[in-house]
């Protein structure tokens, strides 16, 4: 009982780590805006790219050049959350300038001489702004609000950090509209409150933490490249040469020389057979392919004119299967054939099915059941000049099949007979010879 | 001139259609030459990988299909003409007729030596050139060509009796003595109808499809 639950109090801390670590490897890419306007000039800075968040470091130099010179008063309006979402819901982005919460604000920045407002600056602790913002001015933040401020006098010889609190909202009371509107109202009166002492200022409006959050998923963890779909296959095995005189003089290749003799097939292409018995001469060749096995595989193949075509083309005339001292033999002189010169090719050289070797009808009666079922096959027993490449590769599958032809013949010729009817009928066109637009129209007599 | 020349919207289609399918053969054939490839060009694969069924069944449908169109050319070729004349000389209506039915003879022999060969077609049990067989084979070319035969004979034969039985109806109604005279011209047109008849019987006599 304890060890089955300690077992499960490991699973559910396995799944917390795993959630934790799902979590973690996130990145939630948290930022505030901050705007920033005076009523001098500020340094120009380069609006950043859509989408690019501006980090600690950028705004750091930034702020060191804006408050290089001379004691600055900073105004800094602290919303508790900020972000750039705020401005697109209640800003009246969508043509609707009326309803925008952020006039005050949006005349301030318009109204000051530069401002500079970055969208999204790289948010990680709360805290960050406005220890910045002391570390700039060497001065620490006075909490003010509208109403301590006009009682306050500034001391222009050293630099100020006036901090205003501006709350977000919380949903329970009023609308994030009235709200941020409020804080519009407060923006306002602080900064007339400054124009009205004649402080040069610089204002600073940003949030306390980001109101929303979208975590980023990140993508996986590899690297994103492309890379080749196909991977390297397995290296293709040689074809099988038959040498004379140092070059090939007969090759074979097929994917699988399968045989069945009772019934269960043998691939003969997965074992090494010797070649002797080979011959290859200018007209015949034949080649021997025996098996450690027993089997005995031969292909006769010849070549000649043949006068009406005037070219030389070669025959597979059969191939031989031998087991012990039976032999079975079959025919492929009809159907197996190629120029001289090239090379012939099949997807599927078989002696049951759409038959190309067809068995002979000598063949001894124990061989009936013997089948050969060859794939992917490829032969040449002539013109092999002394590459160990297959020439071209004439196929037994020509571009049309005989269906299509006979497909293609029959639907043409009543597709022209159609055609043909149509051009008649559209050319029939009623007599108007005798038409005579002035004379009197048909009349037709109603009485017999 | 170009422009009139074109004016016809059938024209520039069936053009565009002739230059189309000859440019297509003249680059294939020119590609398959250069690329000795001349011997994929086997005419005797076509003749014997092409069933036997396919050149009777076509033999069959052309003899009666060519016929009629014959027929019906001729018909409403002197139809037309024995309704317009008959308007004003309504007498004609009556011995016209013979033409009509010199046309539609020839219909008639394109349907009986549709049904007399389409009794030849036998099934037989062969698949591929040996299997099948000479005989099958000829047996297939010469319904195929019976029916060419028989079908294009009457298809002139009725074009030709109808345009002179026009010419009659319209003679006959200007004098009445002409018909007979014109009608030995008929019965001259009407026997290469029959022409055709006797030749796709000789070559279809010796037909044995089958096993």
């Amino acid at each position: 009982m304890s060890v089955s639950g300690s077992s499960s109090k490991v699973r559910l801390m396995a799944m917390f780590v795993l959630l934790f670590a799902l979590f973690s490897s996130q990145s939630s890419a948290a930022q505030v805006p901050l705007l920033m306007w005076s009523s001098e000039g500020l340094p120009p800075l380069a609006s950043p790219a859509a989408g690019h968040i501006t980090s600690n470091d950028q705004l750091t130099a930034y702020l060191t050049s804006a408050f290089g010179s001379g004691p600055n008063t900073v105004l800094l309006f602290l919303q508790d959350k900020l972000s750039k979402e705020d401005f697109t819901l209640f800003g009246g982005v969508f043509g609707n300038k009326q309803d925008s919460a952020f006039q005050n604000l949006e005349a301030a920045l318009q109204a000051s001489p530069s401002s500079v407002s970055l969208p999204a600056l790289e948010w990680s602790d709360s805290s960050v702004m406005l220890a910045l913002l002391q570390e700039k001015l060497d001065v620490s933040p006075v909490l003010v609000d509208a109403d301590t401020l006009s009682h306050l006098s500034i001391n222009t010889s050293a630099s100020n950090l006036l901090l205003i609190n501006l709350p977000y909202c919380t949903g329970l009371e009023k609308s994030c509209k009235e709200v941020l509107h409020e804080n519009d109202g407060i923006i306002g009166e602080v900064l007339s409150i400054m124009k009205d002492k004649g402080v040069r200022f610089t204002a600073m409006y940003t949030g306390l933490q980001p109101s929303r959050v979208i975590p980023e998923r990140s993508m996986s963890q590899q690297a994103v490249g492309r890379s080749l779909l196909q991977a390297v296959g397995p290296t293709v095995k040689e074809p099988i040469m038959f040498n004379e005189t140092g070059n090939p003089c007969i090759m074979l290749w097929a994917h699988s020389l399968n045989i069945s003799l009772t019934g269960e097939w043998i691939d003969l292409a997965t074992q090494t057979p010797s070649l002797d018995g080979s011959i290859c001469n200018g007209s015949n060749s034949l080649l021997v392919l025996t098996y450690a096995s027993g089997y005995i595989l031969r292909f006769a193949m010849s070549q000649r004119l043949y006068k009406v075509s005037a070219r030389n083309w070669f025959t597979l005339d059969s191939v031989q299967l031998q087991l012990k001292n039976l032999t079975a033999s079959y025919i492929g002189r009809r159907n197996i054939y190629a120029p001289a010169e090239y090379s012939f090719h099949c997807q599927s050289v078989t002696s049951f099915r759409d038959t190309l070797l067809v068995p002979s009808s000598n063949n001894n009666k124990n061989t009936t059941q013997w089948k050969l079922n060859f794939f992917d096959f490829q032969i040449q027993g002539f013109g092999l000049a002394n590459g160990t490449n297959f020439s071209y590769a004439s196929d037994c599958a020509g571009f049309f099949t005989a269906g299509i032809w006979m497909g293609l013949i029959t639907s043409l010729l009543m597709l022209w007979i159609f055609v043909y009817g149509m051009h008649m009928i559209m050319q029939l066109n009623t007599m108007d010879r005798f038409d005579d637009p002035k004379g009197p129209s048909i009349s037709v007599p109603q009485t017999e | 001139m170009l422009l009139e020349c074109m004016m016809n919207g059938h024209a520039i289609l069936y053009t565009g259609v002739t230059v189309a399918f000859w440019t297509t053969i003249l680059i294939v054939g020119t590609c398959y030459t250069i690329f000795d490839l001349g011997f994929r060009f086997d005419v005797a694969w076509f003749l014997t990988e092409t069933s036997p069924f396919m050149w009777a069944n076509l033999g069959i449908g052309l003899a009666i299909s060519l016929s009629v169109v014959g027929a019906a050319w001729g018909i409403y070729i002197t139809g037309s003409s024995i309704i317009g004349g008959g308007v004003k000389a309504p007498r004609i209506k009556t011995k016209n007729l013979v033409s009509i039915i010199f046309c539609e003879a020839v219909a008639i022999y394109g349907i009986i030596m549709a049904i007399v060969i389409s009794n030849m077609a036998e099934s037989f049990s062969g698949t591929t050139p040996e299997t099948i067989g000479a005989r099958n084979y000829q047996a297939g070319y010469s319904m195929f060509g019976a029916g060419l035969t028989v079908g294009f004979s009457n298809l002139f034969c009725g074009i030709c009796v109808g345009i002179v039985g026009s010419g009659a109806a319209l003679a006959d109604a200007q004098n009445g003595n002409l018909f007979v005279k014109i009608l030995i011209v008929e019965i001259f047109g009407s026997a290469i109808g029959l022409f055709g008849v006797i030749v796709a019987i000789l070559q279809t006599s010796k037909v044995k499809m089958g096993d």
